[in-house]
């Protein structure tokens, strides 16, 4: 394939100063969900084609095609090309890709047992037995469920300024969600394994022990406290932490919307953003974790970026565009969920530095609050600076003890104070969140972690 | 592959294909869209994408287990291996003993006026972007205000073949776009977006688009923190729509249903909501968005009264499980894409109307919540509500007093609807979906003050 892709790029009449990529995906996936005891989806997925994209006098034009022969993908880089003519009568942006950055290379995700060479039955055995346990649990779970992921990518990636890059990715997911029910009240309970890398990542999940884990959690819930309302301080889990972290920061050091205009974080680099303790990393160049990646969806080497350094506010995440128009360097953030759709500035695995403290004594110089755990999604509006997310389930603290659990509960806070408002920071712990980030409408695999986080006056919005 | 006559090819050789291997039954949908869109970035163009995408799902059925395959390459080659490993996981797969067959329904489907404009397949790229132009011209509320968004025009084609029959065929036009908008004063920031979408180009309003974000933008400068209370809301037809639409398709689909976490249970017949609360459920709203003259497994569905005066008239369902629940199949299969397994889920729902105006309703509040384009609803499974104000207002003595930022909603869907004092006489129809004002009594309203 490589080789039609460089005929197309040679053949296609550029300038200088254009830019134009031809991206191959072909991507393969199996998946199958066991639901109270029944096989509820058991499919496979193959989703295959060639995206163009070309930036010409300070406008993008993009297609895509599933035929993969060297006339058809030229007559769609000719199209591109048009399109991309058409926009810049109309657009007032000056927009460029710097000829500064040649990627050449190959990429593969480490693998040490590949799932497509696992016998099916082996893996049925694995949601069959976690659902079972879950659901034969007690009667108060109204629903069990797990259910097996695993899908396999191939992207070649090449432009006119010289990269070519090839990228292999394989990311395998299991998951378990129960239900437990009382009348009305519901509580949901949820958690999965896996990662960026093969059968080996989900090799000692224990059915039983998984699925048991899950329903004793739901029903504990159902007997549990409703949330509490109002301004406090809120101690996270390395789970929440993660999706908090993503939340309230991540999004916004999205260099796309740094050049949209749509961030608070917009012009604050160097500027301080949290208190000197504070340390944010991205590093998508971890081995086995979900949200990694050897090359992103522009051909770019991914490599791990510093998001704040004590505090201090330090890098964004970079498309080729972005970076060029910020006069940055690329970092490997241009992901795509697959041929039919742009790269945009996405995150990996995103993180906060461990700190020193326990978690007795940061329930004590809480005092009072709540200590949150176990990620339940969450989103963000980074030109307001105003995010949300929630968690599963948590404990009050009270007096310095960490006390009654608590149900599930949304928090919502603004991206410029809630680094600041930290209060204390926990050893480093190593579950993370494992999670599918949304933007624009696309969907990419992400992890986020860290450790114990104490902030103060977030927004909890509970009943009571 | 952009004519029917391929299209119904394909899906029919998936039929023949798959029945020759030895499916006891086979269903085939596939899925043809073009569609032009235009990316908005700082006031202008930024990316013109013109894309076709075609997509094929297959459902095997084989000794009462079921495999499903999808493909989006469609060599023949590629079908082959489709066909075959949706027959091999069918084989490999345990029986589900609820399920009992693919549909078949011999009725003809209505054809439903105006989901087809020519001027949307025909529209150029030149012409799209004059009215993107002027949408964007109406946001310039200000030099300084940053405006960005996307717009998208297409058509969309599906099959629906299956072995027991089925043979159907659907195409429908849609344009759509938002634009964002922010205007900031210091660290005072006003942001807000507006959206439409419609089947026919002149029933889209892109002028509206435009005037309502910058308007709105505006509008949310000098926003304030607010004391945590318990404070009545009032929604606006977005926000009253995209309330009670989502709660309710969790609330009463018949797989949740069985599977005993839908909200509403074994409430057929009961009282799930305040009498002020009636709703019906409408396939077949000429010009829709959300309108279908058969659903996503070929079975024509019909309008249902699913609420009336609050009391819970029946549950949506598709032929896997409309056995499960005792009620007739009423034609709600919806498939998330291609690939998917079929789920009930409903139309257009159209909230009934009250008798007072909008404006009493916002004059008598003496003090409370006023919601834009901000619903409050829980994450799919879960009755409990924590729901972020993203655009509402305080108010005070029936007027608008500020923007609200940093707060929540907490609540149970159940509050929500049992708490529902009063609808409007107006209504409003944000793309295709048309509702009134909705009167909330007091709910808990964490703030960051």
């Amino acid at each position: 394939m490589l080789d039609i892709l460089e005929y197309v790029i040679n053949k296609v009449s550029l300038s200088s100063k254009d830019f134009l990529d031809i991206r191959y995906a072909y991507a393969m996936g199996e998946s199958f969900t066991v639901r109270n005891g029944r096989f509820d989806s058991v499919s496979n997925q193959t989703t295959g084609g060639i995206a163009i994209r070309a930036l010409i006098d300070n406008a993008w034009g993009f297609t895509t095609i599933v035929k993969t022969d060297k006339e058809s993908i030229f007559q769609a880089a000719e199209k591109a090309m048009r399109m991309a003519r058409t926009g810049s009568k109309y657009t007032k942006q000056e927009r460029s890709i710097s000829d500064s950055w040649v990627f050449e290379g190959k990429g593969a995700t480490t693998i040490e047992i590949d799932p497509r060479a696992v016998d099916k039955e082996v893996k049925f055995e694995k949601v069959v037995k976690t659902e079972k346990a879950a659901r034969e649990y007690s009667d108060s779970i109204a629903e069990s469920s797990s259910t097996y992921q695993e899908s396999h990518g191939n992207e070649i990636i090449i432009n006119n300024k010289g990269t070519k890059v090839e990228n292999e990715t394989h990311v395998i997911r299991l998951m378990k969600n129960v239900i437990g029910r009382e009348g009305t009240k519901m509580q949901s309970v949820f958690d999965s394994a896996g990662g960026a890398g093969g059968w080996e990542l989900i090799e000692k999940w224990d059915p039983e022990e998984e699925g048991l884990k899950a329903a004793v959690m739901a029903e504990k819930l159902l007997i549990a406290k409703e949330p509490p309302s109002g301004k406090m301080n809120v101690v996270m889990d390395p789970s929440l932490t993660g999706v908090f972290i993503h939340e309230a920061f991540g999004h916004a050091c999205e260099a796309d919307a740094i050049i949209a205009k749509t961030s608070v974080l917009e012009g604050r680099i160097g500027e301080r953003v949290g208190i000197e303790e504070i340390y944010v990393y991205d590093d998508p160049t971890v081995i086995g974790l979900r949200g990694s990646f050897a090359y992103d969806s522009e051909g770019t080497k991914a490599r791990k970026r510093v998001l704040v350094e004590s505090g201090i506010l330090k890098e964004y995440f970079h498309t080729l565009e972005t970076a060029t128009a910020l006069g940055m360097e690329p970092n490997g953030s241009g992901r795509a969920m697959n041929f039919n759709v742009t790269p945009q500035a996405r995150m990996g695995n995103t993180y906060v530095g461990g700190g020193d403290m326990k978690i007795e004594e940061i329930a004590e110089i809480t005092k009072d609050g709540v200590y949150l755990k176990d990620s339940y999604g969450g989103y963000v509006m980074p030109a307001k600076g105003q995010f949300y997310f929630s968690c599963q389930m948590g404990y009050f603290i009270e007096n310095g003890e960490i006390t009654d659990m608590m149900g599930n509960v949304g928090m919502s806070g603004m991206t410029l104070e809630v680094l600041q408002n930290t209060f204390a920071i926990g050893k480093p712990w190593e579950p993370a969140f494992e999670g599918t980030c949304g933007k624009g409408g696309q969907w990419v695999p992400v992890t986020g972690g860290g450790p114990n986080l104490a902030v103060s006056n977030l927004v909890v919005g509970g009943t009571e | 592959m952009t004519t029917e006559e391929n299209l119904h090819d394909l899906a029919e050789y998936v039929i023949k294909y798959g029945t020759s291997l030895g499916a006891d039954q086979i269903e085939a949908y596939t899925i043809f869209g073009s569609v032009k869109s235009i990316q908005i970035e700082r006031g202008s163009i930024r990316r013109f994408t013109d894309t076709s995408n075609s997509g094929l799902g297959i459902r095997v059925i084989k000794n009462n287990a079921i495999g499903m395959a999808s493909t989006t390459i469609f060599t023949e080659e590629s079908l082959e291996k489709t066909i075959k490993d949706a027959y091999a996981l069918a084989e490999v797969s345990p029986p589900d003993p609820n399920f009992k067959s693919l549909p078949y329904d011999p009725r003809t489907a209505p054809t439903i006026s105006g989901r087809f404009d020519k001027t949307i397949v025909d529209i150029s790229v030149e012409e799209f972007t004059d009215l993107i132009l002027d949408s964007i011209q109406k946001a310039t509320v200000r030099e300084d205000a940053i405006i960005s968004g996307n717009f998208n025009a297409g058509i969309g084609e599906r099959y629906i073949l299956n072995s027991e029959g089925i043979d159907r065929f659907a195409s429908q036009t849609s344009v759509s776009g938002y634009l964002g908008v922010k205007i900031q004063e210091g660290e005072d920031i006003g942001n807000a977006y507006y959206y439409d979408a419609a089947t026919q180009m002149k029933n889209f309003d892109h002028i509206k688009i435009g005037t309502e974000a910058g308007l709105r933008a505006q509008k949310m400068l000098g926003s304030q923190k607010i004391e945590t209370t318990s404070l009545p809301i009032l929604l606006d037809p977005d926000s009253a729509y995209g309330t009670i639409s989502p709660i309710l398709s969790s609330g009463i689909n018949a797989f949740s249903v069985f599977n005993k976490t839908a909200f509403f249970v074994d409430k057929i017949g009961d009282a799930i909501a305040s009498s002020k609360l009636t709703i019906t459920d409408d396939p077949f709203i000429p010009e829709g968005t959300d309108s279908a003259g058969f659903d996503d497994e070929g079975v024509v569905p019909k309008k249902l009264s699913l609420v009336e005066n609050g009391i819970l008239q029946t549950y949506i369902t598709d032929s896997y499980t409309a056995p499960l629940v005792s009620i007739e199949n009423t034609g709600h299969a919806s498939r998330s894409s291609f690939a998917s397994r079929p789920r009930p889920s409903p139309y257009t729902m159209n909230i009934e109307a009250g008798s007072v105006s909008k404006d009493d309703l916002l004059a008598d509040m003496k003090e409370g919540i006023y919601l834009m384009s901000s619903s409050i609803h829980s994450r799919g499974d879960n009755p409990q509500v924590s729901a972020q104000i993203n655009q509402g207002f305080y108010v005070k003595d029936g007027e608008l007093q500020y923007p609200v930022k940093n707060a929540v909603i907490g609540c149970t869907i159940f509050e929500i609807f049992e708490k529902i004092e009063n609808m409007s006489k107006e209504t409003e129809n944000r793309s295709g979906h048309e509702a009134p004002w909705m009167l909330l009594s007091p709910l808990r309203v964490s703030g960051g003050k």
